[in-house]
């Protein structure tokens, strides 16, 4: 969570639109969303399932091609290009899945998983990368000693650690982290977290970060958009947007989630 | 009050028997009829292990009851005949779980489901009818439409109503549900967790919650017993639990939780991560991810022992954390 991100959009989302299915009778996934990513910026996007979240996120990343609209990264648009086209865009945009047990080749040792992305995109020479490799893996705090080992070797945790390296590889100016966490044991939730937030203070990242929990929406992110149903209902940032949401929508979902707090002063009135 | 469900000493292993892997190692504690009890912990400290033995459904082997009694209403389930655990399953205790999806079966319907219980246990009552009611019960809008309807034609909050009224065909004394609302999303598992203390409320059953989510555990239940590697490292009723936690692995829980409201300052947390079941720290099972331990933690295992009215705890050192800011 940097303090102050300086107003440069960095990505630019303009009337987004995703369908699926057949032309006649489209699924609306994603119907129109438009928002700015500043440099350094953690920029959330929550919602329920089917809002249409982790499509825009994919869409962005370009694992999806939009329907409609454009992706402007440093205001070029980059909605429509081609595939190789756009290797020079993933150097600059990267992504961290939700489920860390399926976004690693099971039968690669992580070491060489992150040799491969510097392989991939061409980065140093040969006998430098593995150098990249050890400092990558020691930068999410994780012991070098064990690049030799195979992903079922390592907890959920770390594998989520991993999986953030092989992001950062690159040099990335921004991670879309999908669901990163939800998969993660409490205690461990808080280790991933923290590291995202020291990762984006220590490199100057912007995160998008797409969630469902909005209690962690609001631990790292500067600004928060709502999305319901293909659309953004309502945004802002976290102080205002928990304190006095105007969408019906985004109080509903307040109101719903389980909180510590809310709970025992329920138990005390009653 | 007497206990409906007393829980003493309970020991489950899996495994090797020369090495046993203690998934629950020595855990005692009791439900009282109508009441709500959660059972707090993260993967792998025991608490489904424990849940599953309330009616002996744990699979042996790999599993062996090592040690302990599950008395309910007096009667041990550890050493019941089949026959009678038949009558017990699904009769007097009931059990819904994560995802109703996987739970329900995908080519009947699911009025035909939720009458199986019935046929079984209450040859007396008009299944269609009393089938109707019980989705009724569980705030189907058309509950003939969803008794006619399959597993997959209905929503993920739809499908965990309808194992609810199935879970509740035969009235149970107790019902377990591990971890009822975690596939939902945060809209729908309110208004599940709405249901469960409303049906609570009108059938009088007991509840034992089994979750991670300690939001979850404030809003509804009256007492909480927190699990660590297979034991029971603090209990007691849910207010004092989570306002005064006395051992420090509680405390990290609740420093572990992102909250809507309040500071949002760097959370602690808890270093390190759950030890593996088959190899236990020596002395204190948390002692190595543990802030306050000291030698005696790492030599000496430490007892369950009464830090105040109706609260437990099993640490060395929970004197010091207390009075820790």
């Amino acid at each position: 969570m940097s303090e102050q991100p300086d107003k440069h959009v960095l990505l630019r989302v303009e009337n987004l639109k995703v369908y699926f299915g057949s032309a006649r009778q489209p699924v609306r996934a994603v119907d129109g969303v438009s928002f700015d990513l500043h440099a350094g910026e953690s920029l959330g996007l929550v919602g329920e399932s089917g809002c249409g979240k982790t499509t825009t996120g994919r869409a962005v990343m370009r694992l999806v091609t939009p329907t409609e609209g454009r992706i402007l990264f440093e205001g070029e648009d980059i909605a429509h290009r081609s595939t190789r086209a756009l290797a020079a865009y993933r150097k600059q945009v990267q992504m961290i899945f939700q489920d860390p047990y399926g976004s690693l080749n099971a039968r690669m040792t992580v070491g060489a998983a992150i040799e491969e992305v510097l392989t991939v995109h061409r980065l140093g020479k040969r006998n430098e990368r593995a150098q990249r490799a050890r400092e990558l893996f020691e930068s999410v705090g994780l012991d070098p000693a064990y690049m030799d080992r195979y992903p079922h070797e390592f907890s959920g945790g770390q594998r989520q650690r991993i999986g953030i390296a092989r992001a950062l590889a690159v040099n990335p100016r921004v991670v879309i982290a999908d669901e990163p966490v939800s998969a993660l044991d409490v205690s461990v939730q808080v280790q991933i977290l923290n590291l995202i937030r020291d990762l984006q203070t220590r490199l100057h990242l912007s995160f998008l970060f797409v969630a469902h929990d909005l209690a962690v929406v609001r631990y790292v992110c500067d600004r928060i958009l709502v999305m319901y149903q293909g659309r953004i209902v309502e945004q802002g940032e976290p102080d205002q947007l928990f304190t006095d949401p105007q969408h019906p929508y985004t109080q509903k979902l307040l109101a719903a989630v389980p909180d510590v707090e809310k709970g025992l002063n329920a138990i005390t009135k009653a | 009050m007497s206990a409906l469900v007393s829980v003493e000493d309970l020991r489950v292993y899996f495994g090797d028997p020369a090495k046993p892997v203690r998934a629950v190692d020595g855990v005692s504690f009791s439900i009282h009829r109508g009441e709500t009890v959660a059972l707090v912990g993260e993967s792998g400290c025991g608490k489904s292990v424990t849940s599953m033995a309330l009616a002996r459904l744990v699979p042996q082997p790999p599993g062996v009851y090592a040690g302990g009694r599950v008395l309910l209403n007096g009667r041990d389930v550890l050493t019941m005949k089949e026959r009678e655990l038949r009558a017990l399953r699904g009769n007097e205790v009931s059990y819904i779980f994560q995802d109703p999806g996987a739970s329900l079966n995908p080519v009947f319907r699911i009025g035909y489901q939720i009458a199986e219980a019935m046929r079984l246990h209450r040859r007396d009552v008009h299944f269609r009818e009393e089938t109707r009611e019980l989705l009724r019960l569980v705030g189907m809008t058309d509950p003939d439409r969803a008794a006619r309807a399959y597993p997959h034609e209905l929503s993920g909050g739809m499908q965990q109503r309808a194992m609810i009224a199935m879970a509740l065909a035969c009235r149970p004394k107790l019902l377990v549900a591990d971890e009822p609302t975690t596939a939902l999303d945060v809209t729908i598992q309110a208004q599940i967790l709405e249901l469960l203390v409303s049906l609570q409320k009108q059938l009088g059953m007991a509840i034992l919650l089994i979750t991670h989510n300690l939001g979850l555990v404030a809003g509804v239940a009256h007492r909480v017993h927190v699990m660590y590697a297979g034991q029971m490292v603090e209990a007691g009723l849910t207010e004092d639990v989570l306002r005064r936690p006395k051992h420090p692995y509680t405390r990290g829980l609740l420093n572990a939780v992102p909250r809507l409201t309040g500071s949002r300052e760097r959370l602690t947390g808890i270093e390190g991560v759950v030890p593996n079941p088959a190899r236990l720290p020596t002395g204190c099972r948390f002692h190595p991810r543990c802030p306050y331990a000291r030698d005696i933690c790492v030599s000496r295992e430490p007892e369950a022992e009464s830090a105040a009215a109706q609260h437990e705890v099993r640490c060395h050192v929970w004197r010091e954390v207390e009075g820790a800011p």
